[in-house]
């Protein structure tokens, strides 16, 4: 059940480089709110700019605190940077499915890419196995989140495309010791991050004959299925193969095994 | 309170109840989906009607994506009438049978490639002519390569769509104008003439934006229809023009934000209004515009929404 509620700005700080960290008060939409879920966020005082934007929820507290992070990318998020406490924005959520928690007997391993970790924090917060978060970054200025990751019990990898922090090269790389270090367990894979390393990650796993639940999404517009604006392709029968679903309502996770890789 | 009940009968062509409405408010096609997308946030039955996304004979794949950008007071989008086609719409629980539970009048916007598609949809509506307040005709929409606004642009092809789908069908008929013509009152006649018994406009105005960094259009498909408050200026010009043109009813949209702004399409001679990008910006959007005109009428001291249809002063 998604409601649109009035969040009051409780903290709007800037964590590092370029990423934000804002806590709303919206306790409506944090009741309801799972790991995977999203926002859709009309910036306060925005004027010539009407439309709204989607963030992950990153986290929620029984007091009604809920926490996303962004990077200032545009327009909209340097004008969100700028919002002070007390300042209120209008609120939709929460949207979109959660992921599947993993099951008791499976250990969680989560692949984000850059503020892609932001999406999986709750998961692996909440989750009663120890896992794993391979994080990637182009350098450690894109890590997000390693302490609080850390604090879960989660073994933290990580890699940057320049070497300047963890293991130089793709997230993907990160992922055969993981699976030759649990042999014969049970894993569940999750991933959220840039398309072009969603794909490889579904793919990837998909060839070690694993799934994964991918967290996907394009331009978004109206956030609830109603505009079909931020689709992308995922298999379906009928004669071309594939079907456009949206990525707001249908998704925003997808198994690896259901997304269109042609 | 005012009374907001809208009446869009005409006396050549009188539908009786079937065509009065409790408001004047309904979304405009494409912003809605089928409806169930919005019935969380509030009952569809406080709606003078709602109207459903583009009904072809075919499920359609839409446009390629990127198929949205933000601009300055607007949007662009291209999403080129991805759809779920007849069979699945009459028959799929998320579409017309949720819509028939929900006691609110149904419009359906059809489209098709050719003029037998269009034929072909208002055809099978038929089977559902009963449950259904009026079919909209869509002449209009920029962003599909065959079809569409092709029919909206030229005269003769818009009198041989509407007047095929009007032999075609009892229900009543809308159609939707193309703003992309030179003048828009030949083509409301054209509408008229041919049997529509109400027109629709306006659809929206290719535009085009860039990405300086990437210099790459935002769109996929090159241009896409604009949107939003951007374009309310050019809607009420039409939107009077018509006006002037025809006496079937127009329902009037075309960046219509608050209830302020639909006051302005009724002074330009609107019947009725609908609310398209507003309802992205906010999904309460069409209650806020319902109480807001009710609140303009209350204190402008107007007991009808029929008292200010086309009373723009000179």
């Amino acid at each position: 059940m998604s409601v649109r509620q009035n969040g009051e700005i409780i903290n709007n700080n800037l964590l590092y480089n370029d990423y934000y960290k804002v806590d709303f008060y919206a306790p409506e939409i944090t009741k309801n709110a799972k790991a995977g879920q999203f926002i859709h966020l009309k910036i306060a005082k925005l004027e010539d700019r009407i439309l709204r934007r989607p963030f992950s929820i990153c986290n929620v507290s029984n007091d009604g605190t809920l926490t996303i992070l962004y990077k200032v990318v545009g327009k909209g998020t340097e004008h969100l940077s700028k919002l002070k406490k007390c300042d209120v924005c209008d609120i939709m959520g929460p949207l979109g499915n959660p992921y599947s928690p993993p099951l008791d007997d499976e250990i969680p391993v989560v692949i984000a890419g850059g503020y892609g970790a932001a999406s999986t924090y709750l998961l692996l917060h909440n989750s009663q196995q120890k896992g794993y978060l391979l994080l990637g970054g182009r350098s450690k200025d894109d890590l997000i989140l390693v302490d609080e990751y850390k604090k879960t019990g989660s073994t933290v990898l990580t890699s940057t495309n320049d070497g300047s922090y963890g293991h130089k090269g793709l997230v993907t790389e990160l992922i055969p010791d993981v699976l030759a270090k649990n042999k014969g367990k049970k894993l569940r894979f999750y991933a959220c991050g840039p398309m072009g390393m969603l794909m490889a990650v579904g793919q990837q796993l998909l060839k070690e004959g694993f799934d994964a639940e991918l967290s996907l999404d394009h331009l978004m517009c109206c956030g609830v299925g109603a505009c079909f604006a931020c689709v992308i392709k995922v298999k379906a029968n009928n004669e071309d193969g594939w079907r456009y679903a949206r990525t707001c309502s249908e998704g925003p996770i997808f198994k690896a095994s259901e997304v269109y890789y042609g | 309170m005012a009374n907001l009940t809208t009446n869009l009968n005409t006396e050549n062509h009188p539908f009786n109840e079937k065509l009065i409405l409790k408001n004047p408010v309904m979304p405009a096609s494409g912003t809605f989906g089928y409806g169930v997308e919005y019935a969380e946030y509030f009952k569809l039955e406080k709606l003078g009607a709602v109207v459903v996304k583009g009904i072809a004979p075919f499920a359609s794949h839409g446009n390629p994506t990127p198929r949205v950008a933000e601009v300055t007071s607007g949007m662009l989008n291209a999403i080129g009438l991805q759809g779920p086609g007849i069979d699945k719409f009459l028959k799929g629980e998320e579409y017309l049978p949720f819509l028939k539970q929900q006691n609110c009048p149904i419009i359906v916007n059809i489209w098709g490639k050719t003029v037998e598609d269009y034929v072909e949809v208002a055809e099978r509506l038929n089977e559902e002519a009963d449950a259904l307040t009026a079919i909209e005709i869509n002449i209009s929409c920029p962003n599909v390569k065959e079809g569409g606004v092709a029919f909206g642009t030229d005269e003769k092809l818009a009198y041989t769509v509407i007047s095929k789908v009007r032999a075609a069908t009892n229900i009543p008929l809308i159609t939707k104008l193309s703003p992309n013509v030179t003048k828009i009152a030949p083509f409301a006649q054209v509408a008229e003439d041919a049997g529509s018994n109400m027109i629709s406009l306006i659809n929206t105005i290719p535009g085009m934006a860039i990405d300086i960094k990437t210099r790459k259009p935002k769109i996929a498909n090159l241009t896409g229809g604009l949107s939003g408050p951007a374009i309310k200026p050019i809607a009420v010009r039409m939107v009077n023009e018509a006006y002037n043109a025809v006496k079937i009813p127009i329902i009037g949209m075309g960046g219509i934000m608050t209830g302020d702004d639909a006051i302005e399409f009724f002074l330009a001679g609107a019947s009725a209004i609908g609310v398209g990008t507003a309802i992205f910006a906010d999904p309460m959007a069409p209650i806020n515009i319902i109480d807001g005109i009710d609140k303009f009428l209350d204190s402008e001291g107007f007991g009808n929404i029929s008292d200010i249809i086309g009373q723009m002063g000179k």
